[in-house]
């Protein structure tokens, strides 16, 4: 129950930070890592609705000690990460983080996050403007 | 004297071609063709592999004798890998489950992840990450000098990322999956995007191929 209320509040928090934004965040989620995993991935669509672009620059999370952005890549068959000081969101447009893609990267935690869990994440943007996004714990196949 | 008769002459020859060509058209029909994949490429000729000394997650070895005698879709990864790995790892269940529903495959193919990351890689962490995403996939590793004996067979890439500093440190290697005959050779090469029906369809093309040519 309590729990309850606290994700009722928090929820409703981040309508309201949300509202009067040009920038939404939608379909966050942390894909279950194998038990022995050191490294886990968030994923999430970033929106913006204004008429500049937006810039990610720092994601912070009470779950995690720390959070990167990262983008895999396949060049010429060869899977490499590769760090961003930034994501951009295009104005009057969309950024999906997704397998394969941008993507944000944390150290597993010491108790592990198994499906159904959820975390928080904090999203800074270059204006300064933070958004708080919850994000389920999914096994994806 | 006699005068020959010219009775063997365009007459036969009218009922000779036509026999002919049905005898090159049967030839040809009843020699199997190579399958037109979906996903897959592949190789024009099987490449023999040789031997490689690694060892399994449950800490048995793990050589060319364990690629003979079944399919094997090989995968090269590292544990540390959050995004490409576990993604590629997950297809290849969902490859698995397609081909358990197949009626008359009498074996699925085995699946095996081979560690690009010996060093942290331990037999203790692949036993734990591995069998995550399907009880019978194999998680495997060994030294420096194994792993790139196997991986230059089938033409698999890998290196750490030039900044990478201490324990900490990030690994490219090769996004494709690798399909081993159960002769052990190198057969077929799957390259990114993956899609698991394909990959599913191209391999029971590949196996009636090789089944017929044998």
């Amino acid at each position: 129950m309590k729990r309850t209320l606290l994700a009722l509040i928090i929820s409703a928090w981040s309508l309201l930070a949300t509202a009067d934004s040009t920038l939404q965040v939608e379909n966050a989620w942390v894909r279950e890592a194998p038990p022995s995993a050191q490294m886990m991935a968030a994923y999430m669509t970033l929106k913006n609705t204004g008429p500049g672009d937006a810039l990610l620059t720092q994601v912070d999370s009470p779950a995690f000690g720390h959070v990167m952005l990262h983008k895999s890549e396949v060049v010429d068959g060869v899977a490499r990460m590769i760090h961003q000081d930034e994501i951009v969101i295009p104005a009057q447009g969309a950024v999906e983080l997704k397998p394969g893609s941008f993507h944000l990267m944390m150290p597993a935690p010491e108790k592990r996050l198994v499906a159904g869990d959820r975390v928080d994440f904090i999203l800074t943007f270059s204006t300064g403007e933070t958004t708080r996004v919850q994000a389920d714990v999914r096994k994806k196949p | 004297m006699r005068k020959l008769k010219p009775s063997h002459g365009p007459s036969s020859l009218w009922l000779i071609i036509p026999l002919l060509v049905a005898a090159v058209l049967l030839a040809a029909c009843s020699r199997p063709q190579p399958p037109q994949l979906s996903q897959g490429t592949l190789l024009p000729s099987a490449k023999p592999v040789t031997d490689f000394q690694l060892t399994d997650h449950r800490g048995q070895p793990f050589t060319l004798e364990n690629l003979k005698d079944n399919w094997t879709f090989a995968f090269f990864g590292y544990t540390h890998c959050p995004d490409v790995c576990p993604t590629s790892m997950a297809m290849l269940a969902q490859v698995q489950r397609t081909l358990e529903q197949q009626d008359g495959l009498d074996k699925l193919p085995q699946v095996v992840f081979v560690s690009v990351d010996p060093e942290r890689d331990t037999t203790a962490l692949l036993a734990q990450f591995v069998p995550y995403f399907h009880p019978d996939f194999i998680g495997v590793s060994g030294d420096q000098h194994n792993t790139l004996k196997l991986s230059r067979q089938l033409g698999i890439l890998y290196g750490k990322t030039e900044n990478s500093a201490g324990d900490n440190y990030l690994v490219d290697h090769s996004a494709a999956i690798i399909l081993l005959d159960p002769d052990g050779a190198f057969r077929a090469v799957f390259g990114v995007p993956h899609d698991p029906d394909l990959i599913a369809s191209d391999f029971l093309a590949i196996k009636n191929y090789y089944e017929a040519t044998q």
